[in-house]
Formats: C-alpha cells, sequence, structure tokens
C-alpha cells in the first residue's frame, strides 16, 4: 500500500461545507444523467456520419455500363439471377427486386443521343427510416453505419418498404419463410477486411469504397476539378434525408436518373421529434392515465351511488 | 309515467338497460349470407397460413401494404372506437345518458378490433416472429409500428375483453344454475372494483394506438401527398376515430333500432348527434389550421386530382358538421341516419386516403386488391357482421325497455321459448318513427 488515500477526507469527519458540496455533486451527476440523454438527441435533423462511416461514390461519368458489378453481388450475396425477362436464359432484372439488391439502369433522354448509366443499390442513410419504423429492430444500423437485416427479428411488416424515400427494401412475396432483401453493404465481407463486391469488380472506377469523409472529400474535388461537367454542382447524397452514406455525382439530373428529389432534414427526425417528447418514459401516457384516473373515479363513484338508489327504487342490478 | 333527468327534460321513449332480442330469427338469409361470405374468408385465410403472400394479394414492392392494411387496420379500426369515443364522453365528461349504449359501442369496437388484428395475423410475412413482442429488450420504441403492434392486440384482448365481461357474465347469471350465480354474486364486486381503473386503461390504449396509425404514415414522407402528408397526423387520425366512432355507434343504434323495430330514444341519439357534430368541427378546424400553418390552402383549390379528393372528403364531414347543429336534424331519425353515415365516411375516407389514393411511392406502379384479397378483407367483416348479429340475439347488447328487460328471467338456456300462438306485440311506449319505416 502507498498510503495515499482515496478518500478525499482522508476519513475525518466531513465538514458542513463538503457535505453540501457532495449533495449539490450528487445531485448534479443525477441531474446531469437525467438531462444528458434529452440533450443528445437521438435523431438531429442533420445527422453527422461517424468518422468510421464506409461509403460508395458512384460516378455515372466514368461507368461504362458493364454491369459487372450485378454478378458480383449475386454471387456475394448468394442470389439467384432473375431471368424472368429472359425467359430463363440469363440474368436481366427490370429494377430492384427480391432478387436483385444492385442494378446498372440505363436512362435515355426521350430526344437526342443523350443518355446516363445509374447504379442503384441501399444508400445507407445516416439515419435510415427503415431503422426508425423497424418495430423489433431487425434492421440496423451495424458497424461502419451499414444498414442490415436480421431474420431472427422481422416480422414482414414491409413497414421498411413503405418508410424507405429510396424504394430499396424488397419483399419475398413468393416465398413461404419471406425475406427483406436489401443491400446490406457485403457486411460479410467488411468483416474480412474486403471490400463491398460491386467496388471490389469494377474495372473502370465508377464506384469506388472508401471512407465518407474521403469520397466525400473526393467527389468535391472532382466537382472543382471540372466545373460544370456535373450536374448542379454537387454530390447527391450529401444531405438528402439527411445524409447517405452512398454518394453519386451525375451528369445528367438526379431525378432523371431515379433518385428523388429530398429535403435535407432526416425523416427520422420528422417522424419522432413529436413522439420522442411525450413518450419519453411513457410520461404523456403515464400523465394521461392520471388525469382520467381522477376524473373517471370522480364520475365512476357519483354514478355508482346513482345506480345504486335506482336499485334499490326498481330492483333491477345496475348494468355496467 | 314519465321520469326526469336530473336536467329536467322528460324522457319519453327511454332507454334504460342493455336488452337482448327476443322473438326475431336468428338464422336469417342475411345471416347466412354473411356467415358464408365468413367462412370464405375463413377458408382462404387459413390456405394464406400455408402459402406466401404473392398469391393471394396484389400487393408489390412499391405498394407494400394493401387493404388488409389500409381498410381493415387503419379505417375499420376507426369505425371500432365507439367505446374511446362514448367511453370518454360518458366517463369522463359525464354524459350520463349516454351509458346506456356504451354495450352498444363496446361489442361493435371489440369485434372491428379483433377482426382487424386477424387481418393483421395473416398480412405479415413472418408472424413466427411476433414472440418478440413479449421481450421489451427487443422492443424499438422510437417505432410507431412497435406501439401499434403491441398496444392494439393488448387493448383488444385484455381491456375491450374485460369491458365487455359484465355482460357475458350477466347472460350467464340469467341462464345459470345455482352454483352459477353464487359464484358470479361473488365475483362481481371485485369487477366493480377494478372497473373504474381498467377502464382508464382502455381509453388510454387506443388514445396511443389511433394516434400512432397516423404517425406510422410520417416516414412515408414526401410519398404522402402534402395535402395529407403533416406532423399533426396522428392527432388528426385520432380526432378521425372519435368521429369515426361517434358516426358509426350512432348509425348502428339506428339500424339496429330499424332491423329489430326497437323503440328510440331521440334524447341519447341527440346527445350521440351533437358529440358528432363537435367532434367534425374540431377535426375540420384542426384540418383548416394545418394547412393554413403549412402553406397548402392553394393545394386544396388547385381543383387537381387530389384536391377533388380533399374537398370531396371534407364535404362528407362539413355536411353533417353544420346538418347536425340543427335540434330537427338530430332528432329526426332518418335525418340522424344520413349525417351518421356521411360523417362516418368521411373519416373513414380520411384514414384511408394517405395509404392508397394520396400515396405516391417513387416508382410508378400499381397496386389494386387481387379477388382473394377482397375476399378475405370482406370475409373479416362478415366475421363480425356475423358475431355482433348473434351478440345483440343471445347478449343485453343493445339499449331498450325495461318491460323488454323484464323478459330476460324468461329466457332458457338458449331462447326465449317461442310463443304458442301469433307473437303478442309488446306494448311500447313509442313504436318506430313513421318517417324511417317508409322506403
Amino acid at each position: 500500500m502507498s498510503g495515499i488515500s482515496l478518500h478525499p477526507t482522508g476519513g475525518y469527519p466531513i465538514s458542513r461545507r463538503q457535505a453540501l458540496l457532495g449533495m449539490i455533486g450528487l445531485g448534479g451527476t443525477i441531474t446531469h444523467a437525467i438531462a444528458a440523454p434529452a440533450l443528445v438527441e437521438e435523431h438531429p435533423a442533420h445527422p453527422v456520419a461517424a468518422l468510421d462511416a464506409v461509403s460508395m461514390l458512384y460516378d455515372n461519368t466514368i461507368c461504362t455500363g458493364c454491369k459487372a458489378c450485378m454478378p458480383a453481388c449475386n454471387e456475394a450475396n448468394d442470389l439467384p439471377p432473375d431471368t424472368l425477362q429472359t425467359g430463363g436464359l440469363w440474368d436481366m432484372p427490370a429494377d430492384l427486386n427480391s432478387k436483385t439488391k444492385n442494378i446498372i439502369k440505363l436512362y435515355q433522354e426521350p430526344e437526342g443521343p443523350g443518355f446516363a448509366y445509374v447504379k442503384r443499390q441501399c444508400m445507407h442513410c445516416l439515419d435510415p427510416a427503415c431503422v426508425t419504423g423497424c418495430p423489433f429492430g431487425s434492421l440496423q444500423k451495424s458497424d461502419w453505419g451499414a444498414v442490415t437485416w436480421n431474420s431472427s427479428l422481422c416480422i414482414g411488416c414491409r413497414y421498411c418498404e413503405v418508410a424507405c424515400p429510396f424504394d430499396v427494401p424488397k419483399f419475398e412475396w413468393d416465398h413461404f419463410d419471406p425475406k427483406i432483401v436489401k443491400c446490406e453493404f457485403c457486411y460479410d465481407r467488411l468483416h474480412n477486411h474486403e471490400q463491398p463486391a460491386c467496388t471490389a469488380v469494377c474495372p473502370t472506377g465508377a464506384v469506388i469504397f472508401g471512407k465518407r469523409t474521403d469520397l466525400l472529400a473526393q467527389a468535391k474535388e472532382r466537382i472543382a476539378a471540372s466545373p460544370d461537367k456535373y450536374f448542379e454542382n454537387r454530390v447527391y447524397g450529401e444531405h438528402e434525408a439527411g445524409g447517405t452514406q452512398v454518394l453519386y455525382l451525375s451528369n445528367v439530373s438526379f431525378q432523371k436518373i431515379g433518385l428523388p428529389k429530398l429535403g435535407t432534414t432526416s425523416l427520422g427526425h420528422y417522424a419522432t421529434k413529436v413522439t420522442s417528447v411525450i413518450y419519453k418514459w411513457l410520461s404523456g401516457p403515464i400523465l394521461m392515465a392520471g388525469i382520467l384516473g381522477v376524473v373517471i373515479k370522480r364520475n365512476w363513484n357519483r354514478h355508482e351511488a346513482e345506480s345504486a338508489a335506482h336499485e334499490k327504487e326498481t330492483g333491477l342490478h345496475p348494468q355496467l | 309515467m314519465s321520469k326526469h333527468d336530473s336536467t329536467g327534460s322528460a324522457l319519453i321513449n327511454h332507454w334504460q338497460r342493455g336488452v337482448p332480442v327476443y322473438r326475431h330469427a336468428v338464422v336469417t338469409p342475411g345471416f347466412i349470407f354473411f356467415a358464408v361470405l365468413a367462412a370464405v374468408g375463413l377458408a382462404l385465410a387459413a390456405a394464406r397460413f400455408f402459402s406466401p403472400l404473392g398469391p393471394f394479394s396484389g400487393m408489390n414492392d412499391a405498394y407494400a401494404w394493401g387493404i388488409w392494411k389500409t381498410f381493415n387496420v387503419m379505417t375499420l379500426t376507426a369505425l371500432g372506437s365507439g367505446p374511446l369515443a362514448v367511453g370518454i364522453a360518458a366517463w369522463v365528461f359525464n354524459r350520463r345518458k349516454l351509458h346506456v349504449v356504451m354495450r352498444t359501442a363496446l361489442v361493435s369496437g371489440f369485434l372491428f378490433y379483433a377482426t382487424g388484428l386477424l387481418a393483421l395475423g395473416f398480412d405479415v410475412g413472418r408472424p413466427w416472429n411476433f414472440y418478440s413482442a413479449l421481450m421489451p429488450w427487443r422492443w424499438n420504441s422510437e417505432s410507431a409500428m412497435l406501439e401499434i403492434s403491441i398496444c392494439m392486440p393488448l387493448y383488444c384482448a385484455v381491456f375491450l375483453a374485460f369491458e365487455n365481461l359484465p355482460l357475458v357474465l350477466e347472460r350467464f347469471y340469467y341462464t345459470g344454475g345455482e352454483s352459477t350465480q353464487w359464484i358470479l354474486r361473488t365475483v362481481a364486486p371485485f369487477l366493480r372494483r377494478i372497473y373504474p381503473y381498467v377502464i382508464v386503461g382502455a381509453y388510454v390504449l387506443p388514445l396511443m394506438h389511433q394516434s400512432s396509425l397516423g404517425g406510422l404514415l410520417l416516414l412515408a414522407g414526401d410519398k404522402i401527398n402534402p395535402l395529407w402528408q403533416t406532423p399533426f397526423l396522428p392527432l388528426l387520425y385520432l380526432l378521425a376515430a372519435g368521429l369515426c366512432g361517434l358516426g358509426f355507434v350512432t348509425f348502428l343504434l339506428l339500424i339496429c333500432g330499424f332491423r329489430y323495430s326497437r323503440p328510440l330514444d331521440l334524447g341519447v341519439l341527440g346527445e350521440l348527434g351533437n358529440l358528432l357534430s363537435c367532434a367534425c368541427f374540431l377535426f375540420l378546424a384542426v384540418r383548416a389550421g394545418d394547412l393554413i400553418w403549412r402553406r397548402q390552402v392553394h393545394a386544396a383549390f388547385a381543383f387537381d386530382t387530389m384536391s377533388l379528393v380533399f374537398l370531396f372528403e371534407t364535404g362528407l364531414i362539413l355536411v353533417p358538421a353544420f346538418a347536425l347543429l340543427s335540434k330537427a336534424v338530430r332528432e329526426t331519425p332518418r335525418r340522424l341516419l344520413n349525417m351518421a353515415t356521411l360523417a362516418g365516411l368521411g373519416g373513414m375516407f380520411y384514414r384511408f386516403v394517405p395509404t392508397t389514393i394520396a400515396y405516391t411511392p417513387a416508382h410508378r406502379a400499381i397496386y389494386f386488391p387481387s379477388f382473394p384479397e377482397v375476399l378475405m378483407a370482406i370475409g373479416y367483416i362478415s366475421l363480425g357482421i356475423v358475431a355482433f348479429i348473434l351478440a345483440v340475439n343471445y347478449f343485453a347488447v343493445l339499449p331498450g325497455d325495461v318491460e323488454d328487460w323484464n323478459q330476460m328471467s324468461k329466457l332458457d338456456r338458449w331462447r326465449l321459448p317461442a310463443p304458442k300462438s301469433e307473437a303478442v306485440k309488446p306494448e311500447r311506449k313509442t313504436s318506430w318513427p313513421a318517417s324511417l319505416s317508409t322506403p
């Protein structure tokens, strides 16, 4: 033992002043414990990406539409080819569906030769609406911000499909044991220190993998290097729906390639800003129960007295 | 002999207590019709239990919610909010006249919830994982869907069931032997003691989940037309539930009065009409205030498709709101029935539109319910109708006269013994108004 006492008063009786300070300290700790969670908003309007958030940057001025990412995705995720449109010959999905987590689509100008590719998959929002809505936490914001799905918690309510502003989650309508199918950022590969299958296989670097902060900076460098090359000189996903971890650069309008026009506020913030106050520790319902309880009990007593008198008068038992 | 209530107004057609329906055939062609529909719906539901959702519904990934959720649950549980609306009026705001119609509200509300939850059970894709509801550490407390999936079954299975218990036990009392009667006499005081506390839960829970049904749609964001997408959705869904609840109870009392030739208590019905008018105005005030606050008034009067849908919906509620201000309308059964129907339809329309007509997913797609999907939805509703017909025939549900009540003691095990000669119509203080009987 070094002889240094861990107790600040060294075992002597504490003075009144110290006791008072201690009480304030304790009170302060409790106040802090209660107030702190309220100060740290669970769904800020404009969430900030975690430092280790992974990201994908897709630049459709580089994409050649080779679709190498599609079979790579199917292979990495054990997905069957979608051969519905080709009579069983080869994989040709019309859109993201329960067999397709990743797709390259082509936008063609109605008049003129202009065209643009777009790669669609889950956007891995910073504050995903699907995760906010998922009743038993089957969809989760997992390590590095990947949005993953857990089959043992999902009840199949399909609220994620209603909530997702990008229409990403898909449901296996033709399976008895239906799963929610969506890109999970090749979560298992990330854990094996591999990058997602689509970015790994992309031959031109149209879609690249990295930290969100790095890729956002790189995207802005590309915009700065060639002004007016990219639509609105901005990165889609930097602020959309509070920000996403998949970022887009496009030479045509984002809406033309199917990326919806969205506000910058996270949907989770919009949906929970009032209810999170009312339902904090169930305070709203408990308060309501208290008020109703007092009023109902008063009216009940009055009602009981009346029905007792009525029973005496008529001999009929009072009904509830 | 006319009685006077505390305010001194004479009650001539006095509804005094719940009374079973006597001397009406239970199994009628109409009853068989609904029973067959219910059987078809349940048979399909049973088949769905062993099959994927795909073959049974027209739902797709863009419209992931079909009529089972948007109509059987979202819309019809609003009609099933009678126990909430009438109960709060009677027990909290002390509208004592309304105690007598509580049983009608409770039975219909229970059936709407039970059949809605049945629809939900066959709608979810992975029902076997629902046991998570019993494990609070798995709850995502910020999810409106969680609130609904816990709160609704709890409300129906515990609180509504408890509120419906007295009328079931009462029947056992009158038809049971001495030991049954002794048991019930012993149990009754205990039920009465806990009753006022249980009904507090019976009002808090639906206040929570009826507003959460609107809260669900907040996350859908821009997919829902701005005329409907608002932070006030939870409040508006709750107000629409109150409106639909009052409207449906009024509608049901009048329809049952007609069907079973019951005398009507226009004092009670007028009170319901009065409250219904208030509920309509309250709903419209919040709706209008919200549109002004969000600067969407121009969209409401743009006279495009969504604007016309909005105006139609508002008109359905606006007409009864004003019409029911008139005592003449409130106390003329035919007019009251019309207005209650309009208000109920308006409320239903409001609850149905945001998830269907006003819902535009990012990808263009079409949803129309498939034939089995519609048959199942109709089947659940028919099941509720069959159960309601049985309930009013065997239990003291519908409000009536004390003179009719006295027949309760003559009940044999199931029915009043059939009269040997031509049934003597019991003398009534007032008969069904001629204005309603004429087609």
